[in-house]
């Protein structure tokens, strides 16, 4: 595969004077020099269409009054009406606020700790020390949701939970932390990041592991410390990976993990707990209205799209290579 | 060059499988839904006696309230199917989710041939009747005995839909004894304390619970009330507010006119009553993000004094609690008559089971005479005893169930498809000992002279069904607030004066009158 890639590339624009049927007949080439690569991509395309984009067909429904017994076809088109109401809902500000914030104060506090303990960790020289921690900070990954607020229930529960106890056996008073509005964001933050941290590491760790020893070596020669080899070396040679991550991490920026926010939430919190999935969730499976909550769905996603389209712009005239 | 060749022809072939196995994926998922019935009929038919036609296959959709559900090869599942003489494929989906799975059922078209519907009256199901995408079984019904005469008169017209008919069979339920406060009898002995009739009492019980270590631990380490807060309902601190403004569910008949029960000035009276009792900690601090099993633990491990329950559950709880306090007698397990003159009745049924369109006429009827047939006592036996020597022994001429078997052999999960009530079956059980079961019947006998019935079921409102999810869960925001002393109770007069003056409020109070008026017309 590597033969061929000099080869595409190498073939300048400039070289054929770029009439449309040149342009198709250089794609026939290409297509039957490269067939196999093709072939080989196929499943690829097939598994693609089969269970993206062909589900994607459901989406027109928002334009509906969906009813699903008259299916996609017998049901009566309303045009923007549930996008209108949507907006025009008094709790579309409120849910906008809460998954922004929640998403910000993730996107702040959250994203620079897996790069900052890929980082320390790269710089452990125990190489069963650095095994160990990893695979312990790795665990709660695989914890679900469910257990994860079970534990937190347990550890911060107002009347028996474990904190309070101790607070209280300190002499200090108990402290309101699950039913509290203004502790719930930066209780959820503290989940995701003791649930994802560690296994967000993977990806930079791997980064790290493709820097070639020699140019540590060089610098440790001309005498720059480890900070400086860490700021000089390692921070520029994952720079790219952060990029590409962050602008993915964008492209999120209207999800909140729905099993998270759903378990925490009760009714003491409501104002600053419902997000866009909840309440695509309640509305759409709960009471049913299909259409409605496909349309508030759609909003959510497009807003995720053009955020992606806009970051990786940025990132290209930063010299960055994006994710496309 | 050769070697090339080969690993061309490998890439091709290995492409080639691929997308045949992401095809065959694709077809499979799609394809097993639809086709309900099962491959296997021959089996089963021959064990069935007497019997010219071959058994009737079908899907059925059933609630499962156990962690485990019955194996396809269960034995009361067979013995069930010979005796009515059908092979069915039962789609077992948890309580925790049925709704969810439900509605997800419906919008996709593809409902199974007997579906239970858990609440007939969600706009889901309501717009899927009017599409006609189930069977009216109205003319049908009074061809079977069983399904006229076992089932409630009540029932079956609390679930008529909005044109009058009947869109599926109800499942019978007692309509006594629905889930009330129940107390523990030792701990008021132990303080000297009379079984509360009043608001004003069970506050002072409460109170006492909380102050006065009747647990006799020596540490005031007790909850009285122990209770849950749901996101849109206000789980069982419910029947404290339900105490005060003596309305069973949301609609109160006032001067000839439904009104929102949230728009009570009682209800003002027990948020008042329910955050003062929050403040003195009579209730769990964690009332609003604890869930179900995290109250129930409170009382069972012997924290808590009052839980909301059926008494029927009593050998639940008294069989953790007596691991804890070895002296407490089943008696113990002590409900509460009534408070303010006020106890919940119940509508006398659970959902309904329901037929859609898609099955032919011919199989609706087969499927009405297997339920029929399934309501006569020797088989509703088979799921109630399970097999002697296994499930039940014969003493002194009486059945005496072993429940722990009984529940492994999955008996009780049939009764979520079919079950003959007993007036009886929510506070005594067969397995009970005859002086609880005597004690439960004659609370429940005392009950039944004060029971309020929700007059709002089955009631259709277009503007209910589509604005009250959102008023009732803006309601319990603001409830939720109140009772954890967030809020003032000033807020709580705003709220319900804003509520008071939204236009769908008053056209939901209009269209629940009309529809009330319209069925107490027709009765």
């Amino acid at each position: 595969m590597p033969a061929h890639e000099p080869r595409a590339g190498a073939v300048p624009r400039a070289w054929s004077p770029g009439g449309e049927t040149s342009r198709l007949r250089r794609l026939a080439l290409d297509l039957k020099r490269d067939r196999y690569l093709y072939v080989l991509a196929l499943p690829g395309l097939v598994f693609f269409l089969l269970f993206k984009f062909v589900p994607m067909w459901g989406i027109v429904i928002s334009f509906q009054n969906y009813s699903p017994f008259a299916g996609i076809g017998g049901s009566p088109w309303v045009g923007l009406d549930n996008f209108r109401r949507f907006f025009e809902n008094p709790d579309f500000m409120m849910l906008f606020r809460n998954t922004m914030g929640i998403n910000l104060l993730s996107l702040v506090c959250f994203f620079p700790l897996p790069i900052v303990l890929s980082l320390l960790l790269n710089e452990v020289r125990s190489l069963f020390y650095k095994r160990a921690v990893q695979t312990i900070v790795y665990m709660p990954h695989f914890l679900s949701w469910v257990i994860i607020s079970g534990l937190t229930f347990i550890i911060f529960a107002k009347g028996d939970g474990l904190v309070n106890n101790m607070l209280e056996a300190a002499g200090a008073g108990r402290v309101d932390v699950l039913t509290n509005p203004n502790l719930f964001w930066i209780m959820l933050t503290i989940q995701s990041i003791w649930k994802e941290c560690g296994w967000g590491t993977i990806l930079f760790l791997a980064a790290m592991a493709s820097i070639d020893p020699q140019v540590y070596e060089a610098a440790r020669i001309d005498g720059a410390s480890r900070l400086r080899q860490m700021r000089h070396i390692t921070l520029p040679a994952i720079r790219s990976v952060i990029v590409v991550l962050l602008i993915l991490r964008l492209g999120h920026m209207m999800d909140v993990g729905f099993e998270q926010v759903f378990l925490m939430y009760n009714g003491a919190v409501s104002e600053v707990a419902e997000v866009f999935d909840t309440y695509v969730y309640r509305v759409g499976i709960q009471q049913g209205q299909f259409s409605y909550s496909t349309a508030a769905g759609l909003f959510k996603s497009v807003v995720g799209l053009v955020l992606v389209v806009i970051a990786n712009r940025i990132a290209k005239k930063m010299g960055e290579e994006g994710i496309y | 060059m050769k070697r090339k060749t080969k690993s061309r022809g490998a890439a091709v072939t290995l492409a080639g499988l691929l997308s045949l196995t992401l095809l065959l994926s694709a077809c499979g998922s799609s394809g097993n839904g639809a086709s309900g019935g099962s491959g296997n009929a021959s089996t089963a038919g021959s064990g069935a006696s007497g019997q010219s036609e071959s058994p009737l296959e079908l899907s059925i959709m059933a609630i499962l309230l156990t962690p485990t559900a019955p194996a396809d090869d269960n034995k009361i599942k067979q013995a069930i199917e010979k005796a009515v003489n059908a092979k069915m494929k039962i789609n077992w989906v948890s309580g925790n989710n049925y709704t969810d799975k439900l509605n997800v059922a419906l919008a996709s078209g593809d409902i199974p041939d007997l579906t239970y519907i858990d609440d007939p009256f969600s706009s889901v199901f309501r717009n899927a009747v009017s599409q006609g995408a189930f069977w009216d079984l109205t003319p049908y019904i009074k061809d079977y005995p069983n399904l006229s005469s076992k089932i409630s008169e009540t029932a079956w017209n609390l679930t008529k839909m909005a044109d009058g008919k009947n869109y599926g069979v109800p499942r019978p339920r007692p309509s006594e004894a629905d889930p009330f406060f129940i107390i523990r009898k030792d701990w008021l002995d132990k303080l000297g304390l009379q079984v509360p009739t009043t608001t004003d009492e069970l506050y002072n019980v409460m109170k006492a619970f909380a102050e006065k270590d009747p647990d006799g631990n020596g540490k005031n380490d007790t909850i009285p009330l122990t209770a849950y807060i749901n996101p849109s309902d206000m789980g069982p601190l419910g029947q404290v507010e339900q105490s005060f403004t003596g309305v069973n569910g949301k609609w109160k008949l006032q001067d000839g006119k439904l009104v929102y029960s949230a728009l009570l000035p009682e209800t003002r009276q027990a948020l008042e009553y329910l955050a003062k009792a929050y403040k003195e900690k009579l209730i769990p601090e964690d009332v609003a993000s604890m869930k179900l099993t995290q109250s129930k633990d409170l009382f069972d491990s012997g924290k808590a004094g009052i839980i909301v329950d059926k008494a029927g559950t009593m050998s639940d709880h008294y069989n953790t609690l007596k691991t804890v306090d070895p002296n407490f007698k089943q008696t113990d397990f002590y409900p509460v008559t009534s408070i303010n003159g006020y106890n919940p009745k119940g509508a006398g049924f659970a959902g309904m089971m329901a037929i859609p369109k898609s099955v032919p006429e011919d199989k609706m009827k087969r499927i009405l005479k297997m339920m029929d047939t399934w309501m006569n006592e020797d088989v509703f036996d088979i799921q109630q005893y399970g097999f002697e020597g296994t499930d039940y022994k014969v003493e002194n001429g009486q059945k005496v169930i072993d429940t722990d078997q009984l529940q492994k052999d999955g008996g009780p999960s049939f009764n979520q498809i079919v079950y003959v009530a007993d007036p009886y079956a929510s506070s005594t059980k067969v397995y009970f000992p005859a002086e609880v079961n005597d004690l439960y019947k004659k609370i429940q006998d005392d009950r039944a002279k004060s029971s309020v019935a929700d007059i709002s079921i089955g009631l259709y409102s277009a503007t209910a069904v589509q604005e009250l999810p959102e008023i009732d869960k803006k309601v319990q925001d603001m409830k939720t607030k109140i009772i954890l002393g967030r809020e003032p109770i000033t807020a709580w007069d705003s709220f319900v004066n804003d509520l008071k003056n939204d236009p769908n409020m008053a056209k939901m109070s209009e269209e629940m009158t009309a529809a009330y008026e319209q069925r107490s017309a027709g009765q």
